[in-house]
């Protein structure tokens, strides 16, 4: 009998939370390899039982390597373990989220294992068992469509909020259960981890946020941020911004949207005084609902713009409380 | 200290374009320049060099003209550059560049601290430190945003997500530097024009002691199949009325019945 392929998926995690991203791509992998195997690799400390939130994404399969060890660990180390969990199973595929650790550690991996690795995918699918993905180049000018004909494991990155995650029904949410405990354990020695801190994130990070209200340089003046911030606490949206608005004036990069700052998802973003420079634009193809405010009727941004309102922001903003006070006013 | 930084020639401006015709590549601007995520690499490997005193060996992959990037790490103030060039290195993927490279700085011996960039701005991988620390058995710090040395223990924080991460590593050892490590001075025309004067080494695959099964075409397990122009959301944009309050009104109305406000 052959073997069913494996399409594996890293659920890396940060003290005890796995990052969003895992579940994206266990449900990606699940639509695009129905009949394969999907499979979760988790690595946690003893205490952190993280594979329960994992099942609620339908893996057929949570590979957990349980050790003490892992509460801190170098990247050259879990690309070690990694290693000879897939030599031991010979999956067909492994994918890893774009973030910071996975683009750190894929690639130690690829390098042990001597395969293909393709970065920051924003596209996936299967032709057989050949793995085809998309990634953009060029600062996301160019895409290019990247396989790996003869070597596996078949690995790629892909970008964070490329996909959306989808919970499956409970009875569905059974996956069998490998705990491994007896991984030889690599000696990586001249490495330490000093401290770990969770940054406080006030805003619980832009790419979570569900309404989001961005900022360009044509809407950086005090009055249109004080009108901007007004309604995003009205709407329960998050504030972002573009990249010239990060230097000073109350924002800085971890409120940046675009190619090299977050990329958001959110139902619905306002872009005002925003141009539509490719950089941001590529952070922002997952919005469902785009309102555009330009007074440049040729402005990039009313490209991609579900709604535009060709003027300025400030008097649009401002229109636009009147009549939401208006129809609250109205409901009571 | 001996300290290398791997610094990549990029084109000159991302806007590239794709001929509808022959679907290659059209490049604006013929001349590249140093990718610009590696000057903080550059900047970074002078700070260290600085401290205790040694060299600073940029190496660039590529084909001849890939000189231009060299010479801009010359003119910041790189000690010497190497060029590889050969046909045997054309076609590279990342895992190819990173054998390739950590060819050369093994034939270099004794080096201890190699810096790296982000990432290439035209590829946008990342990959090629981290391959090279592994194929060098390295420990490795990526995305660096700061960094300090002690003695021979290199102490540097990095951000992961949410997380941030310090660390220290006993040399030798890769990073990758992110563009919150320094800032990059402007070049110095005094040193633009020296940089001229020096020569830079060319090595091919004959000079590496190389597998030549992993270089190259051969050594790449990617092929790319296409490429295409990106398909940005094809979008009907309802233009709303020349009006605020008229607008405001109306996309209330549509943003409201869609359970949006
Ligand atoms: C490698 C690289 C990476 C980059 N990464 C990013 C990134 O991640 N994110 C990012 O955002 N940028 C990024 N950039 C920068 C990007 O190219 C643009 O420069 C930037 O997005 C422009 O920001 P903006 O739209 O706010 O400003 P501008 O382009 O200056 O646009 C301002 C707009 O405001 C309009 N305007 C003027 N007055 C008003 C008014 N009263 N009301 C409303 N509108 C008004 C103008 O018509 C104009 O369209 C990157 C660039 C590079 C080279
Ligand atoms: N051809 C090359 N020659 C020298 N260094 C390179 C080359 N390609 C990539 N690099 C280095 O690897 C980093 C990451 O590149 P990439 O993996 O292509 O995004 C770059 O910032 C450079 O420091």
């Amino acid at each position: 009998m052959t073997k069913i392929p494996e399409v594996w998926i890293f659920a890396e995690q940060q003290l005890g939370q796995i990052e969003p991203t895992v579940f994206q791509l266990l449900t990606r992998a699940r639509e695009i390899a129905p009949r394969f195997k999907v499979v979760a690799v988790l690595f946690e400390t003893p205490t952190q039982h993280l594979a329960a939130t994992l099942a609620e994404y339908g893996p057929d399969k949570i590979l957990v390597v349980q050790d003490p060890r892992l509460a801190q660990v170098a990247d050259a180390e879990q690309a070690t373990l990694l290693a000879h969990l897939v030599q031991r199973d010979q999956p067909n595929s492994f994918l890893f989220g774009a973030t910071a650790l996975g683009r750190s550690l894929a690639p130690r991996l690829q390098a042990k294992l001597q395969t293909g690795l393709t970065a920051d995918c924003l596209a996936l699918h299967f032709e057989d068992e050949l793995l085809v993905q998309t990634k953009p180049s060029y600062g996301d000018n160019i895409m290019c469509e990247i396989v790996c004909p003869d070597k596996r494991p078949q690995m790629a990155t892909v970008r964070p909020n490329t996909f959306a995650a989808q919970k499956v029904e409970p009875d569905r949410s059974r996956p069998e259960l490998e705990v491994v405990t007896d991984l030889p354990w690599p000696e990586v020695a001249h490495f330490q981890i000093i401290a770990e801190k969770k940054v406080a994130t006030p805003q619980t990070g832009l790419s979570q946020a569900k309404r989001i209200i961005a900022l360009g340089r044509g809407a950086a003046d005090a009055a249109s941020k004080t009108v901007a911030r007004s309604w995003a606490q009205k709407i329960d949206a998050q504030i972002g911004v573009t990249r010239p608005l990060t230097d000073g004036g109350g924002f800085s990069v971890k409120d940046q949207i675009g190619q090299s700052g977050q990329t958001v998802a959110p139902e619905l973003l306002f872009c005002l005084g925003i141009s539509g420079a490719v950089q941001f634009l590529s952070g922002i193809t997952n919005a469902k609902v785009i309102v555009a405010v330009n007074p440049d009727p040729q402005a990039a941004i009313f490209s991609v713009a579900d709604y535009g309102f060709v003027g300025e922001a400030n008097g649009f903003l401002t229109a636009l409380q009147q009549v939401d006070q208006r129809k609250q006013a109205a409901l009571k | 200290m001996k300290i290398v930084v791997c610094i990549k020639q990029v084109p000159e401006s991302n806007q590239v374009k794709l001929d509808p015709v022959t679907h290659n590549l059209v490049r604006q601007g013929v001349a590249g320049k140093i990718n610009p995520f590696d000057r903080h690499a550059i900047q970074a490997a002078l700070a260290i060099k600085a401290q205790v005193g040694g060299e600073v060996i940029v190496i660039s992959m590529g084909p001849a003209d890939n000189e231009y990037c060299l010479r801009e790490g010359l003119a910041m103030g790189a000690d010497r550059a190497i060029l590889l060039s050969a046909r045997a290195f054309a076609g590279s993927d990342t895992l190819a560049t990173g054998y390739t490279l950590s060819q050369a700085i093994r034939k270099l011996g004794a080096v201890e601290l190699v810096f790296f960039g982000r990432q290439a701005v035209d590829a946008d991988t990342g990959q090629v430190g981290p391959i090279v620390a592994e194929f060098l058995g390295w420990p490795q710090l990526t995305l660096a945003s700061s960094l300090t040395l002690k003695d021979r223990r290199l102490e540097g924080m990095r951000r992961l997500g949410d997380l941030e991460q310090t660390v220290a590593l006993t040399l030798p050892a890769v990073v990758t530097a992110s563009n919150d490590l320094n800032q990059p001075g402007y070049l110095q025309p005094r040193m633009i024009k020296a940089s001229f004067q020096q020569e830079i080494t060319v090595w091919q695959e004959t000079d590496l002691a190389a597998d030549p099964l992993r270089l190259g075409v051969s050594g790449s397990p990617t092929v790319v199949r296409k490429v295409m122009a990106p398909q940005r959301k094809q979008q009907e944009t309802v233009f709303l009325a020349t009006d605020p309050q008229q607008a405001a009104l109306d996309l209330h109305a549509a943003l409201h019945a869609k359970n949006l406000i």
